[in-house]
């Protein structure tokens, strides 16, 4: 793992994706802070864990894709729930994480690739 | 007698400090995220006989008022309109959840949670059954958020901060502004 503070948030941000796949009913979340559905659970898993490699190896385009997918993932949950077709099984609150997480994954692949010494690396 | 212009000693700059405002900040965070939840498009419960959800709380404000004129414009102006100001709450909301999870931006968006947190105190303080300090209480985590600047210890803008302050632009100088 490289010492950048960003390619460590990038991790940090990952594994709070993946870690909230303990937010489902069966993982123990008594309070319903998030609603995850079987949906949300394998996107964020997935994504969550794109974040994680990109950032161990300080792959910024993974880092990018990982946000991109989380932003488009709240999208989709924005425009389905309170509806009769719901993909990934949330709400309003599955909204709120994804976007948090697509925006602050985006935020630090745009940092990363804008420093002067990054060198890009293939995905 | 010697004076640095500060009023008085320095707040510690411990590991302990700043865990600790992290974690006001990702319990706010959490807090909205939740909230998020249960302002439930398209109807926001108008569509139930009596209102439930986010209709039922903001007619709170009219049925209990706290404040004259807010109820007026609650009256008046929020509830015929009611599905776009539904619309404006969940964004807004989860917004808040959003941004104070990650700590970004985070000084703004503690103004905009105190504004919410208002607006919110506002409509329900009256209601039958309401603990008038969950309301006081929300308004003054907002309040150390923003006196903290929370999204520092732990969160992005801790990172990205000292980049935008390098760099020109408005963008950057507006961002290190609302971090």
């Amino acid at each position: 793992m490289t010492g950048d503070p960003l390619d460590r948030a990038a991790v940090a941000l990952g594994t709070a994706g993946v870690l909230l796949v303990l937010m489902t009913p069966l993982g123990g979340d008594p309070w319903e802070l998030v609603q995850v559905g079987v949906g949300a659970a394998v996107v964020t898993a997935l994504l969550g864990a794109l974040a994680v490699v990109g950032g161990r190896t300080a792959r910024v385009p993974l880092v990018l894709a990982a946000g991109g997918g989380y932003l488009a993932a709240a999208l989709l949950q924005l425009s389905q729930f309170g509806r009769d077709t719901n993909w990934l099984g949330g709400n309003g609150s599955t909204v709120s994480y994804f976007l948090g997480l697509g925006a602050g994954l985006l935020a630090v692949a745009l940092a990363r690739r804008a420093e002067p010494d990054h060198e890009p690396k293939g995905a | 007698m010697y004076d640095d212009g500060a009023p008085g000693e320095p707040l510690p700059d411990t590991r302990g400090t700043r865990l600790g405002v992290a974690a006001l900040r990702i319990g706010v965070a959490l807090m909205w995220v939740q909230n998020a939840g249960w302002k439930t498009p398209p109807d926001f419960g108008a569509a139930s006989e009596p209102a439930r959800g986010l209709r039922r709380f903001t007619e709170f404000a009219v049925d209990h008022p706290v404040l004259p004129p807010y109820a007026w414009f609650v009256d008046n102006v929020v509830l015929p309109n009611f599905t776009f100001f539904g619309w404006v709450t969940l964004l807004v909301e989860a917004s808040l959840g959003a941004f104070l999870l990650i700590g970004l931006a985070t000084r703004f968006w503690a103004v905009v949670g105190f504004a919410q947190s208002l607006a919110i105190t506002l409509s329900v303080l009256n209601a039958p059954h309401e603990w008038h300090w969950s309301y006081f209480l929300m308004l003054l985590a907002h309040v150390a958020l923003l006196a903290t600047a929370a999204g520092r210890a732990y969160g992005l803008d801790g990172v990205l901060r000292p980049r935008w302050r390098r760099a020109s632009g408005r963008g950057a100088a507006l961002l290190v502004r609302a971090s």
